[in-house]
């Protein structure tokens, strides 16, 4: 099964192999982390997240009909995942903690060794940005697709993801001016 | 200025990303996992589909209410708003005590059928779209009324799961431990915390710790894979009763000797759980036909059996008599036993992986292999996901080896039962033994899902290899998910038999003690022809063998295939007849037409003229056997007529009180019991007594 290639494994998991699900599920967990963890900055809330896409996966893989690639397919659920999880922890925590003090110091919880502030301060911002935005930049900067790609996963125009950027990168340079 | 693309993608790539924990992993996959198996057990995914179609709703109305930041209106959010706009419509017209406005102009029927196609769309295939009726209009609720929603929504999937389909894909199912091992991220925790997949592996090679681990956890409660069991999805071919027949109208009765048992085990064993089996699980002759009675055995080969015939009163109708046909196949002595050529096909696909199967299959061919002879050839194929060799024709005299190979398969992966039955007649063909006893015995619990999945193709498949002199055995295994439908097509199809092995006596009873009756075809196409006589008999009703029936001209048609005897075989027959001269007929006399005709031979005793036709093994060329059934052998009371037809007279009635009792009137399991005990005989290996015990389960036992 590790060498099954992921239309093999679907195709199991489409006739109903949970064991083919269950590598699938195993081989793209990183993928889906990753992305996680870039749109939330904690380990904790990617996990959570990460484990809502697959079970999400697991209730939709049947849907999955094969003309797009199978990674832009979860990347596309894993997007909602992650502004379904954003949108949930705001009900959520709103009223509970206090927001963050603007510091750039605290706002990104694990800062690692970069010297760079200008990195970190861009992260910052981007973290704050409104959620279509960030989505867009994540999967243009940090994925590293062309807009076409993003528009895909999102469901949007090519020029949607183009002028989400541009907002973006207008509100980044207001911030960091 | 604008910060360069290449800014923020260096700070993407500065950004750490801690790896995560491995048992966050473990969890998210096994949780996602479950929900899977889940999804494609219960077909739960209807009422996801329809959360996902009001998640969806609930996505438009709110872009419709912020409306703001997006320049365009892309393609899908215009077919989400059609799909909107009809379920609104849908509201209007299904809600008219909530919106006073029901007086809408929008079509019912339009709305109604987008929604079901809406549902339908998320059904994976082959699964019945049917019940999406089921669901209730008024779960179109609004977004805002989730709580209301969700509560509906359990109650359609407690309906659904009702409602198991046959063809639900995914039972548990293990796959081989090497093809699972993925685990890429490297992590600290890897020495503490096991792989979910190793753990899968694990389960699959039955080990209890590796059952464990999945199930102890972090008390979410989400059920663990175990907790899926199969139930209720045993696949039976619908019987119908031989109807009563005037003798005057119809007084030929043609059918083809069975000589299963696999319905007597499958019914002990549901009874013994203290259930009913369904209706469609009792056939009567295959209860009838488990137990050995003691006819005159045939002097030698060239006749090989001879028939006994007897007449005795019904004891469940005192107005009808019993007329009770019965063979026993000539035995061969065990010293003039022939090589056997065998070739065992197990099916060892993860439904297979419960105790009452693989290991239960593993203990029986090893009791098989015990009782062999050292020239005789045994081959092992098995099949799961795909097919394969795991011993190569070898003699018996290596026995280690034979047992070895057996001792060593574990359960894992999808059945693909199909691919294995070529394989294990090719290598049959490859071995094949003009002297020896060539035949396939395969070994499953029906559940065939890759391949040739098609009954009627591989029914073709066995029908042709049939005529190259390979027989085919089944050996039927497990419940729950037990295809016998299948199992008896295959059996009766390849001039074999079918058995159904619950416990490791039964395997015994198959494999060892009538080993030479399961494996020694004696004849074959033996088909049973009689006429009744009307001027004695007024009507008449074959007791079982409902899937037997042969039309009247296939009696004499050498190409029509039947079942087969085995050396020390017994058969059983027995019809329910009603002299002309009983006073309560079970069909009246026609008003405007003459009774029945004088029969054109002069036969004031005979009752009914028996044939039977058979061919010996090897031969194409029927030969017949045909006797008189006279008044000289009948017997006036119940009393009088010997053990062991008083003995399947019961078995015979305990069969029908199972299948709704359609004939036996208010015959009742204790009258059954007061009719087999003192018939019991000597019952050397104790199935008689067992029978009794099962009655008297029967008597307790719940509807499932």
């Amino acid at each position: 099964m590790k060498n099954c290639t992921d239309m093999e494994l679907i195709d199991k998991a489409q006739s109903g192999d949970h064991l083919s699900f269950a590598a699938l599920a195993d081989r793209h967990y990183m993928t889906v982390y990753r992305y996680a963890f870039r749109w939330c900055r904690s380990q904790e809330d990617a996990e959570d997240i990460t484990q809502e896409v697959f079970i999400k996966l697991a209730g939709k893989i049947n849907l999955f009909d094969k003309r797009s690639l199978f990674t832009t397919w979860l990347y596309r659920i894993t997007a909602n995942c992650a502004k379904d999880y954003t949108r949930k922890n705001n009900r959520w925590t709103k009223n509970k903690l206090p927001e963050l003090p603007d510091n750039e110091v605290t706002a990104s919880p694990n800062p690692g060794p970069e010297n760079n502030v200008i990195a970190r301060n861009i992260l910052d911002v981007i973290g704050k940005l409104p959620k279509k935005q960030k989505e867009a930049v994540l999967l243009v900067y940090a994925e590293g697709m062309n807009h076409k790609e993003a528009a895909q996963i999102i469901g949007c125009a090519e020029t949607t993801v183009s002028w989400r950027l541009f907002q973006a990168k207008r509100q980044l340079k207001k911030v960091l001016s | 200025m604008k910060p360069a693309d290449n800014d923020i993608k260096k700070a993407f790539r500065q950004l750490e990303i801690p790896e995560p924990s491995e048992t966050a992993k473990n969890k998210a996959v096994r949780k996602a996992t479950d929900e899977f198996v889940k999804i494609n057990i219960t077909g739960a995914k209807k009422t996801k589909g329809f959360q996902e179609f009001l998640r969806r709703m609930g996505k438009i109305f709110q872009t419709l209410i912020t409306m703001k930041g997006e320049p365009i209106m892309t393609q899908r959010q215009f077919a989400t708003l059609g799909i909107m706009v009809i379920a609104f419509g849908l509201i209007l017209s299904i809600g008219p005590q909530v919106f006073y406005s029901s007086k809408t102009v929008v079509d019912k029927a339009g709305p109604q059928s987008h929604q079901t196609a809406e549902i339908d769309r998320e059904l994976p295939d082959g699964r019945q779209p049917g019940n999406a009726k089921n669901d209730k209009p008024e779960t179109t609720v609004l977004p805002s009324k989730e709580q209301t929603a969700a509560q509906k929504t359990k109650d359609f999937l407690a309906d659904t799961k009702t409602e198991m389909h046959k063809n639900v894909p995914g039972e548990m199912r293990q796959e081989e431990p090497l093809a699972v091992m993925q685990a890429p991220a490297p992590s600290s925790e890897k020495a503490a915390g096991k792989g979910y997949t190793a753990m899968l592996s694990e389960m699959a090679s039955g080990s209890v710790r590796g059952r464990r681990a999945l199930e102890s956890d972090d008390g979410y409660g989400y059920p663990s894979l175990e907790y899926y069991q199969d139930a209720g999805r045993d696949k039976f071919a619908v019987i119908t009763l031989n109807p009563v027949r005037l003798a005057g109208e119809e007084p030929v009765s043609t059918f083809s000797i069975d000589v299963d048992t696999a319905s007597y085990a499958f019914v002990r064993r549901q009874l013994n759980s203290g259930l009913l089996p369904q209706k469609d699980a009792v056939r009567v002759e295959e209860l009838i036909n488990y137990f050995d009675y003691d006819y005159p055995v045939p002097q030698d080969r060239v006749q090989p059996f001879q028939p006994t015939v007897a007449l005795y009163p019904t004891p469940w109708n005192s107005n009808t008599k019993l007329l009770h046909i019965g063979i026993k196949g000539y035995d061969i002595v065990p010293t003039g036993k022939p090589r056997s050529n065998l070739v065992f096909l197990l099916d060892i696909s993860g439904s297979m992986n419960s105790p009452d199967k693989l290991p239960l299959l593993k203990n029986s061919f090893a009791m098989l292999v015990d009782s062999l002879s050292p020239d005789d050839t045994v081959a092992i194929v098995v099949y799961a996901g795909a097919s394969g060799t795991v011993l190569e024709p070898t003699k018996v005299k290596e026995k280690g080896k034979i047992l070895a190979s057996l001792d060593k398969l574990s359960a894992g992966g999808s059945t693909a039962g199909g691919e294995g039955i070529r394989l294990a007649y090719t290598l049959a063909e490859m071995n094949f033994d003009e002297e020896a006893v060539n035949r396939v015995i395969l070994a499953t619990d029906g559940d065939f899902n890759v391949g040739i999945t098609n009954q009627n193709e591989l029914k073709s498949f066995i029908e042709r290899k049939r005529a190259t002199g390979i027989f085919l055995s089944v050996l039927g295994f497990g419940q729950g998910n037990y295809n016998d439908a299948l199992m008896q097509a295959l059996a009766q199809n390849g001039n074999g038999n079918a058995a159904y092995i619950d416990n490791l006596n039964e395997a015994r009873k198959v494999l060892v003690d009538e080993a030479c009756s399961t494996l020694f075809t004696i004849a074959k196409d033996v088909k049973i022809q009689i006429e009744f006589n009307p001027a004695r008999v007024h009507d008449y009703r074959l007791i079982g063998y409902e899937t037997r029936l042969l039309k009247r001209e296939d009696f004499n048609n050498d190409k029509v295939d039947a079942g087969d005897v085995g050396s020390g075989h017994t058969v059983t027959a027995i019809y329910e007849i009603t002299p002309v001269e009983s006073g309560k007929k079970l069909i009246d006399d026609l008003r405007y037409r003459k009774t029945p005709q004088k029969p054109k031979v002069d036969a004031g005793d005979e009752y009914a003229f028996l044939k039977i036709r058979y061919k010996l093994p090897g031969e194409d060329a029927s030969k017949l056997i045909a006797i008189p059934v006279t008044t000289e052998q009948e017997f006036d009371t119940i009393a009088k007529t010997p053990e062991d037809m008083r003995f399947a007279a019961a078995v015979a009635a305990f069969g029908q009180v199972l299948r709704n009792a359609q004939y036996t009137g208010d015959f009742s399991y204790d009258d059954i019991l007061q009719l087999a005990e003192p018939a019991r005989g000597r019952d050397q290996f104790g199935y008689r007594t067992e029978f009794l015990n099962l009655v008297r389960l029967a008597k307790t036992a719940k509807a499932m």
